[in-house]
């Protein structure tokens, strides 16, 4: 349906606050007053479509972001533009932002509408099962807060201390922490990291989700109150540098996290320049295939794409493929934007199968990718496909774990 | 319409195991995380229906420690009015009994038509709270209830029995109704809501406070007797059928007719 842009009625503000309100611990006061068309310059929007032209889920679903950012002037039209359940199609991928020749974030509007939604309380069972999860034990699983170390089990982890200086202090993410699947991620890095006698430490039961998927779920005072708990507790170390395994937690400590006291970085920056430093070197080889898939999270939104692939390049008998969408132009998993809680209406071939069938045409051994959520969803595409046999989906550290990595030289010296 | 709301702080045993303390007495429950008993969740939803209808007022009781007070906001946040948690170490809260005599003197002297229970706790499952309550208070019950109607100052209270089978009983309002998993979706509580359910009364009460006597709910007046814990013995067996789809299914399906399961 065209709806006619009725009115400009930006007087009405989204959020009625109120101030001097007592405040439980780690809760700040928004300043929230603007309209939403200011909150999201929507009138900065000439409507050339290149959003909707390069969102990756119009060919699955009937999501067009163009027409959110048209219908949305019209404050009236807001909370019927919130029940419409395309808003829940998006994976916050990005390509719309990449892509708007004026800088905005088309993506944005659809998670302003998803706030409307999780400010009524009218939210779908498993998205407000996984924001409670997080207020109540700081991640989206609904697992306790005191298992979240369980994965260092059999492991020699160093566990930060504030008062004790270190050059890079980790953070895990919710997914690698508790889904046993990708709990193989940290385990793996903290044998490499020993092994290349890095200075590291993790931050142990005292880490709490980032608050990625809360943002674009759209719990925008849970999201507050995250980055103020967050930006305490690591701002309270020493640390030179912050090294996240995910790049959702990368990208969103560094894009939304303003007061943070040192820079973020993910580990295959960290890797490359251990790569480069000769501090990491692999004894064996890997005689495979290997086609890297960009994450969205660390490649379009935040620019590492060299990175992971001099990575496995490093890897003698390694054989490094392409996908002809690589890059900016990576083709999203569907695992981002809280999709990970939100089933699509759709019932058309999934974007990870699409993927997985370019992997399967380009004779790919192994699709290799940086991130937790490719994992699973990728992974789920080669079950759903029948491939299972000839190919698998393997993060970076999962295939380097693989490898003997050479001991530091001042070790055995 | 004037409503209590009872609710419970329990541990959620799903996600961890279950250990338990040297002496076998308690859990040790330092590795669960703790929020509102499932069904009492349900009946805080149904209470904030209630009253949006109808019209109102909902007060949270609950009996729980400090902690607890988060799931209170949570269930202010959701649309509940105000609050009462009673803390006090001499409560024998293992008894149901005891723990209805500590709900029913936070109520008692004070205009209600309805209070509203979880059918059953997570913790121990006795389902029996709600019920001796409404026997204390002297105002009928209904048990399980999966719908209510509430009319000409009378209450339909449909209740679900084994089978599937579903009874309808009318009730004269004060009543207690202990409500089922199931009979709503409960809505999410924001984080804006849950700050602005700070300026929402809680009062946090003991038994003096209350006028209950110690003497009349502690562990020497409970009659069960918490002797021992203990974690089953876990037994298993398992037969992978092999073959092709066709022969599994025939497989399957004749150890199915064998164990007169089908």
């Amino acid at each position: 349906m065209v709806r006619p842009l009725i009115t400009f009625s930006f007087l009405r503000p989204i959020a009625g606050l109120q101030k001097n309100i007592p405040l439980m611990r780690g809760m700040k006061m928004t300043t929230e007053n603007q309209t939403f068309t200011e909150k999201f310059d929507l009138l900065g929007c000439i409507q050339c479509g290149r959003c909707t032209g390069g969102c990756p889920v119009t060919v699955r679903t009937n999501l067009n972001v163009r027409r959110f950012v048209y219908d949305a002037y019209n404050e009236e039209l807001l909370d019927e533009l919130s029940r419409v359940a395309e808003i829940w199609d998006c994976t916050a991928c990005h390509t719309c932002a990449v892509r708007c020749p004026k800088g905005l974030k088309p993506l944005e509007v659809l998670i302003g509408l998803r706030s409307l939604v999780v400010e009524s309380g009218k939210t779908q069972p498993t998205v407000r099962d996984a924001l409670e999860s997080v207020f109540r034990e700081g991640n989206p699983w609904e697992k306790p807060r005191a298992t979240r170390s369980d994965w260092m089990e059999g492991l020699d982890v160093p566990i930060a201390q504030p008062d004790e200086p270190v050059e890079n202090l980790f953070f895990v993410c919710c997914t690698i922490a508790y889904d046993p699947r990708v709990q193989i991620i940290a385990q793996n890095m903290v044998r490499l990291l020993n092994n290349a006698g890095v200075d590291y430490a993790f931050l142990g039961e005292d880490e709490s989700c980032c608050g990625s998927e809360v943002f674009t779920l759209g719990e925008e005072g849970l999201f507050e109150m995250i980055i103020e708990d967050n930006t305490e507790l690591l701002n309270a170390y020493q640390a030179e540098r912050i090294v996240a395994l995910s790049p959702h937690c990368f990208t969103t400590f560094k894009t939304r996290y303003p007061d943070l006291n040192k820079p973020v970085i993910h580990y295959a920056e960290l890797l490359d320049e251990l790569l480069e430093q000769g501090k990491l070197a692999f004894k064996s080889g890997l005689s495979k295939k290997i086609v890297f898939h960009d994450p969205c999270y660390l490649g379009k939104q935040s620019g590492v794409f060299d990175e992971p692939r001099r990575l496995l390049k490093a890897v003698e008998g390694v054989d490094l493929l392409e996908f002809e969408r690589a890059r900016e132009r990576s083709l999203c998993c569907e695992g981002g934007g809280g999709k990970m809680w939100v089933e699509s209406e759709s019932k058309k071939e999934r974007l990870a199968e699409t993927r997985i069938k370019d992997a399967h045409a380009l004779g790919a051994d192994v699709v290799a990718v940086a991130c937790p959520f490719c994992v699973l969803t990728l992974e789920d595409a080669v079950k759903a496909l029948g491939y299972e046999e000839e190919m698998r989906v393997a993060e970076i550290m999962e295939l380097l774990g693989e490898l003997d990595i050479e001991q530091e030289k001042t070790n055995s010296a | 319409m004037k409503i209590f709301t009872c609710i419970k702080y329990v541990p959620d045993t799903s996600e961890a195991e279950v250990k338990l303390n040297p002496e076998g007495t308690a859990v040790d429950s330092s590795r669960f995380s703790f929020d509102i008993n499932d069904a009492d969740n349900y009946a805080v939803e149904e209470s904030v229906l209630i009253k949006e209808k109808q019209g109102g007022s909902v007060t949270v009781v609950s009996i729980g420690p400090k902690q607890s007070e988060v799931m209170i906001r949570m269930a202010m946040a959701k649309g509940c009015d105000n609050a009462i948690r009673i803390e006090d170490e001499r409560i024998a809260a293992h008894d149901p009994l005891m723990v209805a005599r500590v709900i029913a003197g936070a109520i008692k002297g004070q205009d209600f038509d309805l209070v509203l229970t979880g059918c059953m706790a997570n913790d121990y499952g006795q389902a029996v709270t709600g019920v001796a309550l409404a026997e204390i208070l002297g105002v009928p019950h209904a048990a399980y209830v999966k719908k209510v109607e509430i009319e000409d100052g009378k209450v339909k209270a449909h209740r679900e029995l084994e089978g599937g089978l579903m009874e309808v009983v009318e009730l004269t309002i004060p009543a207690v109704l202990t409500i089922q998993t199931g009979i709503n979706e409960p809505r999410y509580a924001p984080i804006r809501g849950i700050r602005e359910a700070q300026k929402k009364e809680l009062k946090v009460v003991n038994l003096d406070d209350l006028g209950v006597a110690a003497g009349d709910v502690d562990a020497d007046a409970s009659q069960i007797i918490l002797e021992k814990l203990y974690i089953p013995e876990v037994e298993s067996k398992a037969e992978i059928i092999e073959g092709d789809p066709d022969e599994k299914a025939e497989k399957l399906a004749s150890i199915l007719v064998k164990g007169g399961l089908v």
